[in-house]
């Protein structure tokens, strides 16, 4: 643990003491170095238990995928602001890197913590970063607005959460995860309980999001610039999916029957931000969206509580963790030539931009889940668990599957066929860091498909 | 000796009203001294003589510079005296009020006084002297202290009072 | 003012509070008490402008009830009792009497209403002293009788004063009284917790000056007195104004910062105590004071307004004041949260 978190922090004065021409350069490169170093987590003995132990560190089969993505999203977001954050004084790129290097060291120990304490606390300090990057370096006046619904929204979700741990720790004397799935609490369906349960969620669904709760989330990410979208989308949201499944193991006998509201408007808004989607005008708000539509699936595959559905829940999360921050990188390129996010306005890339077409494509049909890519895997998964269940979950499951195709074809069709409109006439070429960036993304996802097994989480 | 501690007791009530009824700074600071004055005199019949001695000096002393200095502050040309209209309101209220408590505790308001010397009937010695010796034997610290908080209180009202044309506390 | 003077009342300032502190005898702690009233008053009032004329009058005249309410309640007891020790308050009028008088001279809602309009009559100096200091003699006395106090009563005071600090923050503009407001919101948290865990109180009341102390510095060196002032301060300071985003957001309970470090320490002892419902709306009455933190954050931090200056002189006179105090202090305000268990055994 500790060989991956020394170097990311001392990635910090990498950022403060490097030379303003080769900032860029060199952090970029370190963090690549940390990437491939934490690919060692993936390679691990057969059982499935915790590994690299220490008194509070540890990785285990569901933790590993979630960190390595961690780890090497880090690279692609710096990559990703260099272009629009370089002409700003050099103390602000510096602390625009920090803020980043700062939410990886956050977000790996999260991943990392054993004590669920210390998962909460880092849970939420993730939050200062991310609002700092939201708010800070986004675009629009409306920023604001969207980082007081970030903050607000998380912490109305996880402060009752922090009573429900203080008073799992009261019941059972830990919150250690080694240590309380061998003595879970004695759950009666009062409902003291029974709020209690509602409690130790509501945290999560609010991250995830849960349809109904996903406000924060379009805003955030069209307010936030591209590192902000990109981490939100790939890690932040599955800290959500991640916490719902080390804590749904301890609520066992209540999770049956309270779960089904949950679960059917996990589903149902599946449904109804893909018909968002199929609306949509602004590129950014279409590609986030479809994450809360991804995420709905991911919601239920956890709260059904079968292997299968914890194993479509990780994979999912891990593909769509990669997918959702390339295709954002894609919109990106797109905001930084034309200056707008309008899908009317920014038609017919094809023809200016072959190469990022061919990104696209791929982004686009690993986003609709087409047959070999770890998408599907995924969603198969949690569709057979959820099928097993109740017959009538795919009616709800094949119509979400259904409308990701038809938005996710609509995003592509309207923004490289078509005529170019005369505003885009002199765009600027792709450079090569885009290129890079795109690939980073797009390799994984490709590779992951011949070895599906690293992210299958506890079942391998 | 009844006579005497019913006269007291008027004139204490009395005071309380003068001052209740809200006159001019004047005359209320004339109720104060009045009310000081006659709560004093029960005092010394219920017992208390050092400590309605000491508290006659010290209240006196201390009404006389307030209604000095009121006076001095609010010389107004034409002071509301008990017979102005708005301070008689006030004092028929007060004095209906007055009339109504006694009536509702006629009877038993004995039972509410208390003696201001304690060791009356047993001790040999009174009890205000002996905690005045006893202020001076034991709580010689205290004193200090208390010069102490006499001189910072002069600074501070000396503070509060400076600087008329910037204004300050006294620029009423 | 006078140096002779000055240092005439900062020592009986001193004064007041130790007498307090020493004191296991009612007399002498409402002295403590009285000494300290009297020797901030011609602090509060030096500028000789009206709002702080004002303020000091408010000021007097509720220090000065709430300390005839101690002197009643403890000679009340005295009689009753026949002792006068601060720890053997057991006469129950007496002590709720009590209660109530020490909540109005730390400013607890429902008798907090004298707090913000005082805080804005002063200079940010006195208002540091008023929101530090002063807070200490009552907390001391406030320690001594928690044994005996009331718990409905504690409970309603705290709850109801991280309530109304929260609220009544919310539209403010004026920093001094949004400090006043976040003032009252901690000694709700305080007096919570006082009833179960006296050393709590205690430590809340050490992270609250610590905080509290490095914000009026923060405020002191950049001349602001109003939200609109604090969006040019990145221009005079970078770097304290990229820090204060974090202090404010420790200032508001969120973790991995030190502010954290109380509320967490206060809501587990609270379900220790099954008290999960007072636990839950004293964590959510934090949103509130969190939304005008965020708001002030905004307009530090996190917006850049239209400005002239690109070169790297900068344009205003070097603050005279010292810096390394304000970053010592800044410093704890972040980051105290990791050596919890050491603060938490200094306390125990």
């Amino acid at each position: 643990m500790l060989k991956i978190l020394i170097p990311t922090l001392m990635l910090l004065p990498t950022t403060w003491l490097s030379s303003p021409k080769w900032l860029w350069t060199t952090t970029t490169a370190q963090s690549l170095m940390i990437a491939s170093l934490s690919l060692t987590w993936l390679k691990r003995s057969a059982e499935p238990g915790w590994l690299t132990l220490n008194s509070y560190l540890a990785i285990d089969p569901l933790s590993t995928p979630l960190l390595v993505l961690t780890c090497w999203l880090l690279p692609l977001m710096i990559m990703a602001s260099q272009n629009h954050i370089s002409p700003e004084p050099i103390n602000r790129q510096r602390m625009y890197i920090s803020l980043l290097i700062s939410l990886q060291v956050f977000l790996i120990m999260a991943f990392g913590a054993t004590e669920i304490i210390l998962f909460y606390v880092m849970f939420e300090a993730t939050l200062i970063p991310t609002l700092a990057i939201i708010t800070r370096w986004g675009n629009q006046a409306e920023r604001l607005n969207a980082g007081t619904y970030f903050l607000f929204y998380t912490l109305v979700g996880s402060l009752p959460l922090l009573i429900a741990l203080l008073i799992l720790q009261k019941d059972v004397g830990t919150l250690s995860m080694l240590l309380i799935q061998y003595s879970p609490p004695t759950l009666l369906p009062s409902w003291t309980n029974k709020i209690w349960w509602a409690a130790c969620l509501l945290a999560f669904l609010v991250k995830m999001p849960l349809y109904g709760i996903h406000l924060w989330l379009p805003k955030a990410h069209v307010e936030a610039p591209i590192a902000g979208s990109m981490v939100l989308a790939a890690v932040l949201l599955k800290l959500g999916g991640y916490g719902m499944m080390r804590m749904v193991i301890l609520l066992d006998p209540l999770t049956k029957e309270l779960a089904y509201p949950f679960i059917i408007l996990a589903l149902w808004g599946a449904i109804m931000t893909g018909s968002t989607c199929l609306r949509q005008t602004d590129l950014k708000a279409l590609i986030a969206y479809s994450s809360v539509s991804h995420m709905g699936l991911v919601v239920g595959g956890i709260l059904i509580q079968t292997p299968w559905g914890f194993t479509g829940a990780i994979i999912l999360m891990i593909a769509h963790g990669l997918v959702s921050s390339a295709l954002f990188c894609l919109a990106n390129t797109v905001y930084e030539r034309t200056n707008t996010r309008t899908l009317l306005i920014t038609r017919g890339m094809q023809t200016l931009l072959p190469l990022t077409a061919t990104w696209w494509f791929i982004a686009s049909l690993a986003n609709l889940a087409l047959p070999p890519f770890p998408n599907l895997t995924g969603e198969m998964a949690i569709m057979a668990s959820l099928f097993y269940w109740s017959e009538w979950t795919l009616i709800l499951t094949g119509l979400a599957a259904l409308i990701t195709i038809i938005y996710t074809m609509y995003m592509f069709m309207t923004t490289q066929w078509g005529p170019v409109p005369p505003s885009m006439n002199n765009i600027e070429p792709p450079h090569s860091r885009e290129h890079l960036l795109i690939s980073l993304h797009l390799i994984p996802i490709l590779l992951l498909i011949l070895k599906p097994e690293l992210v299958w989480g506890w079942y391998y | 000796m009844v006579y005497l501690v019913f006269l007291f007791l008027l004139g204490l009530v009395l005071g309380l009203i003068a001052v209740a009824s809200n006159p001019a700074p004047f005359f209320g600071a004339f109720g104060l001294v009045v009310a000081a004055a006659f709560g004093c005199g029960i005092l010394v019949v219920y017992g208390g003589s050092f400590l309605s001695l000491i508290l006659f000096l010290i209240y006196l002393g201390g009404m006389m510079v307030v209604f000095a200095y009121s006076a001095a502050l609010a010389a107004e040309p034409y002071p509301e005296t008990w017979g102005a209209w708005s301070v008689l309101v006030y004092v028929i209220v007060s004095v209906i009020g007055v009339l109504g408590a006694g009536y509702w505790f006629v009877g038993e308001w004995d039972k509410f006084m208390w003696v201001a010397e304690e060791f009356m009937e047993l001790g040999v010695l009174r009890g205000d002297f002996s905690g005045v010796a006893l202020v001076y034997d034991l709580g010689g610290g205290m004193l200090i202290v208390c010069g102490w908080v006499l001189l910072l209180t002069l600074f501070v009202v000396l503070e509060l009072i400076r600087g008329m044309g910037r204004g300050c506390l006294r620029a009423i | 003012m006078n140096p002779y003077v000055l240092m005439i009342l900062i020592s009986s300032l001193g004064i007041g509070t130790t007498l307090t502190f020493m004191s296991s005898h009612w007399l002498l702690a409402w002295m403590g008490l009285e000494i300290n009233t009297l020797a901030i008053i011609p602090l509060m009032a030096q500028q000789h402008h009206p709002r702080a004329v004002e303020a000091t009058t408010k000021y007097f005249l509720t220090q000065a009830t709430a300390a005839a309410m101690i002197l009643f309640a403890s000679t009340t007891n005295a009689w009753m009792t026949g002792e006068w020790n601060i720890q053997q308050l057991s006469h129950s009028p007496s002590t709720t009497l009590v209660t109530f008088a020490l909540a109005l001279k730390i400013g607890l809602a429902p008798m907090h209403f004298w707090m913000p309009e005082v805080m804005q009559g002063l200079d940010l100096t006195t208002g540091l002293i008023m929101a530090t200091w002063q807070k200490l003699a009552p907390f001391a006395i406030i320690y001594q009788i928690s044994s005996t106090t009331n718990p409905t009563l504690l409970t309603t005071l705290g709850i109801l004063s991280t309530l109304v600090g929260g609220w009544g923050g919310l539209n403010q503009t004026q920093l001094r009284k949004i400090l006043a407001y976040s003032s009252i919101a901690h000694m709700g948290w305080m007096i919570i917790i006082l009833q179960f865990m006296p050393k709590l109180t205690l430590l809340n009341l050490m992270i609250y000056i610590i905080m509290t102390s490095a914000m009026f510095m923060m405020f002191k060196y950049n001349n602001a007195t109003k939200i609109n002032y604090l969006t040019l301060t990145w221009s005079k300071s970078p770097v304290l104004a990229t820090l204060t985003m974090p202090m404010l957001l420790s200032l508001g309970g969120l973790p991995p910062l030190t502010g954290f470090m109380p509320k967490w320490l206060i809501l587990q002892e609270l379900t220790k105590q099954n008290l999960a419902i007072t636990a839950s709306i004293m964590a959510l009455a934090t949103l509130l004071s969190l939304f005008f933190y965020l708001r002030l954050c905004y307009a530090m931090t996190l917006t850049l307004s239209p400005n002239t200056t690109n070169t790297s002189s900068t344009w205003r006179i070097k603050s005279p004041q010292m810096t390394m105090p304000l970053a010592t202090i800044s410093t704890l305000t972040i980051m105290l949260l990791p050596i919890t268990p050491t603060i938490f055994s200094l306390i125990m």
